[in-house]
């Protein structure tokens, strides 16, 4: 530690020798008002974790005493073709995360042009994100109806062909699930790439011109490069997001698909809890998901300084 | 001045902090009013139409017992959050006085302590009269310990349900076809003829419109099934037992074979699109299952604007009719405090007549389930039927036979009610698609899907022995 650290430690410490009666009175006056949210946040979040992590390793069925079994769980979890099966599809819809980022950054440019109607679009794309997730899975629900469905009339009609059964099929449902995601999370990649392609001062542009780069070079080494740390941050929050998928699935094929096909982790360990009466075992699947999470995200942490541009470099 | 400010604040975060605990627990069950009346909590998940009836039927209570009785709180849940709501209930260990329970679930709730055996209660109680509800709903709710039919009684029946099969008359006045006898069930190939006569292509555009029957796999095949004579586990419940059962193999492969080979329902693609319900609603198939839930809505114009009436189940091998029951039931908790008061209450939603009346239709509103009193629902309410005082099918016996397996009926709780939880038929349902859809035959499905449901029952097995274990402790 440099010792301007070590001065700056300090710091804050001598004034507070100082402090009256009056202050003093008002600083326990001020840990009583940030007592509730941190009550709420022992209580309502570190208790609940603290619990699950517990009833993972026991026999817990939700209704009758909790006896530990050790890692028993854990084990069983590796030999559940269901959990693999759940996993691989939940893996699989994530392929929408980059397709989203890549429509997203491709929209943002354009909305970042002054063309008419820019306010209407920006609203337009951003309504599904504003709106009840269970809503607009009913909605889609239905753009994905085999016979009457949006989107297979508009197949018939300009291409004359007969759309797929979207959500009954085991591999369609997938491409219909990720399509779905992707117009979802669209809204909100987009308004995120735009206030980072504001924030790219027009000098770099114009020096890059007198330099001789042409279009591609300017987006590869000025806008890509500059937007770096909003496509971390949107890669980031869509991994850990699309990993807990579970509203769409419940409400677009509540029976999990043909054969297991759309359900996804959360999923399973929503339907082992409630419906099957093994609240231990799930509980375990939560822990091991949130194991993939972490990891996935520790990995693109240790990733990020080879592509990530910050103002520190 | 600044003091008042401290004290404000102080009172102002103590009653947040307060306030946010207040949520973790209510009060607790069974509690008594300052002057020693009982209060009940009681919890259970309705529609709202059956909700108006019971409010008023407790409400009707609570004047006919204020001597008694202190507060009810009548708390109405959805079928989908009871089961969430009833397990942070057991975590906390606040289960309200009542609550539902069904035949599925008595066993569990039993083997953890949570339910309390009503037979002394009613013993002591004059007033409350169980002989006259249907017997095999009232076994249901016996459980001795180690099997669900026989032993004390743990709950009231709110309800009893059967799953019959209707029919839509107007199209088989159309075809020109009689219509079926509801005393002699029909076979497999007159129910198929029959089918492919209903089963057309109305406006000539080479797709068909309509159809014989539209089945939804996971309540409509078990009566093909149970009717064959077949079944899916051992007489213990310990073992999937489907491979080299030819009453099984000989049912499913008919089952499927309405749809692959005879075509006389929508494919597999088309009932993805519009689910069998929704084409029974809209007159374009034949038959289409019928619970005694369904009748109310059934009976209304706007709902179904053709002309309907009850028959049976296509009958295979067996020889009888077969179709499931249902009921969900009313327990008391083990804790309650006042459980003479709370058998009263119970007895009363599950027996009263008036209340049976009102609940059945026989008052002139919709029917929202069949009388609990079987007296009376075999001698007014049916007269009432035949009469047309009541909004019911004319075949109403078709719902009795089924209930009292009578003549060459038979209703029957599905073997998931006998084991932990239903995974093992979700199995066996879910990829049932592929062979619907021609990918995979009858043979190679059940030879491939037994191994797995087998899985799926050791697990249920072990977590109700993990159930048990753990109650003997």
């Amino acid at each position: 530690m440099t010792t301007a650290a070590r001065a700056a430690e300090k710091q804050p410490k001598a004034p507070k020798k100082k402090l009256g009666k009056v202050a003093l009175k008002e600083e326990r006056t001020a840990y009583l008002f940030i007592l509730l949210p941190c009550v709420g946040f022992l209580l309502f979040t570190i208790y609940p974790l603290l619990f699950s992590v517990a009833a993972s390793a026991t026999d817990w069925t939700g209704m009758n005493d909790m006896v530990f079994n050790g890692f028993q769980n854990y084990t069983q979890l590796f030999q559940d073709e269901k959990f693999w099966k759940s996993l691989a599809n939940t893996l699989i819809y994530l392929i929408g995360i980059p397709i989203g980022m890549i429509l997203g950054l491709l929209l943002a440019m354009g909305m970042n042009r002054k063309i008419v109607g820019v306010r209407v679009l920006r609203t337009m794309y951003y309504i599904p994100v504003i709106s009840s997730l269970v809503a607009v899975s009913i909605l889609w629900a239905w753009v994905y109806n085999y016979d009457y469905g949006l989107l297979n009339n508009i197949l018939r009609m300009f291409f004359h062909v007969q759309g797929p059964a979207w959500l009954s099929s085991e591999s369609w449902v997938k491409v219909a699930m990720i399509i779905f995601m992707v117009w979802g999370g669209l809204g909100n990649s987009i308004v995120l790439y735009l206030a980072g392609l504001q924030n790219i001062p027009r000098v770099y542009y114009e020096a890059a011109e007198i330099d001789g780069a042409n279009a591609w070079q300017k987006f590869r080494h000025i806008t890509l490069a500059l937007i770096s740390p909003v496509t971390f941050y949107i890669l980031i929050t869509s991994l850990i997001g699309g990993m807990q998928v579970f509203v769409q699935v419940q409400v677009m094929v509540s029976d999990g698909g043909t054969n297991y096909s759309a359900a996804t982790v959360v999923f399973y360990e929503y339907q082992q809890a409630f419906e099957s009466g093994a609240m231990g075992y799930s509980c375990a699947i939560a822990w091991i998901l949130a194991l993939i999470i972490l990891v996935l995200t520790l990995v693109n942490f240790k990733l990020q300084k080879h592509w990530v541009n910050t103002m520190d470099e | 001045m600044k003091k008042v400010t401290r004290v404000t604040s102080l009172l102002l975060s103590a009653a947040l902090v307060a306030g946010s605990m207040a949520g973790c627990g209510s009060s607790s069950s069974g509690a008594k009013t300052a002057d020693g009346k009982a209060n009940l909590n009681i919890l259970v998940y309705m529609q709202d139409h059956e909700k108006k009836v019971y409010t008023k039927l407790i409400n009707e209570f609570k004047k006919t017992h204020a001597s008694e009785v202190g507060n009810i709180n009548f708390q109405v849940t959805t079928q989908d959050e009871y089961n969430t709501k009833m397990t942070a209930a057991m975590t906390s260990k606040k289960l309200p006085d009542i609550f539902y329970v069904g035949p599925d679930s008595v066993r569990s709730y039993v083997d953890n302590g949570y339910v309390m055996p009503l037979d002394d209660l009613i013993a002591k109680n004059k007033d409350v009269k169980i002989d006259d509800l249907w017997p095999t709903i009232i076994k249901s709710y016996r459980y001795d310990g180690s099997k669900t039919g026989q032993g004390k009684l743990y709950a009231l029946p709110k309800d009893l349900s059967t799953f019959a099969y209707a029919y839509n008359k107007d199209m088989f006045d159309k075809a020109g076809i009689a219509y079926p006898d509801p005393n002699k069930p029909y076979t497999y190939q007159e129910f198929l003829k029959v089918c492919q006569k209903l089963t057309k292509d109305t406006n000539g555009d080479g797709k068909t419109d309509q159809w014989g029957a539209s089945f939804a796999d996971s309540f409509m095949l078990n009566p093909f099934i149970y009717g064959n004579g077949a079944h899916y586990l051992t007489d213990d419940y310990s073992k999937v037992d489907i491979v080299g059962q030819k009453a099984f193999k000989d049912a499913l492969q008919f089952y499927c074979d309405l749809t692959t080979k005879y075509k006389v329902t929508p494919t597999v693609q088309e009932d993805s699109a519009v689910g069998p319900y929704q084409r029974w609603l809209a007159g374009q198939v034949g038959f289409y299952g019928c619970g005694t839930w369904d009748v109310g809505a059934f009976m209304d114009k706007k709902t179904l604007p053709f002309n309907w009436n009850l028959c049976a189940w296509p009958v295979g091998d067996s020889g009888k009719t077969t179709t499931w029951l249902g009921t969900v039931g009313y327990a008391i908790s083990s804790k309650c405090q006042s459980p003479d008061i709370a058998l009263q209450l119970i007895s009363y939603l599950s027996t009263n007549l008036n209340g049976q009346k009102e609940v059945s239709g026989a008052t002139g509103e919709e029917s929202i389930q069949l009388p609990n009193i079987m007296s009376y629902a075999k001698g007014d309410f049916k007269n009432a039927v035949k009469a047309g005082k009541v909004k019911y099918p004319s075949n109403v016996d078709v719902m009795f036979n089924y209930i009292g397996s009578e003549n060459n009926y038979k209703g029957i709780f599905t073997e998931t009610t006998y084991t932990y939880n239903s995974d093992w038929f979700n199995t066996f349902t879910d990829g049932l698609t592929d062979v619907k859809s021609g990918k995979k035959t009858v043979d190679q499905y059940i030879t491939e899907i037994q191994p797995k449901m087998q899985k799926d029952l050791d697990k249920a097995i072990a977590l109700q022995n993990k159930n048990k274990k753990s109650s003997s402790k």
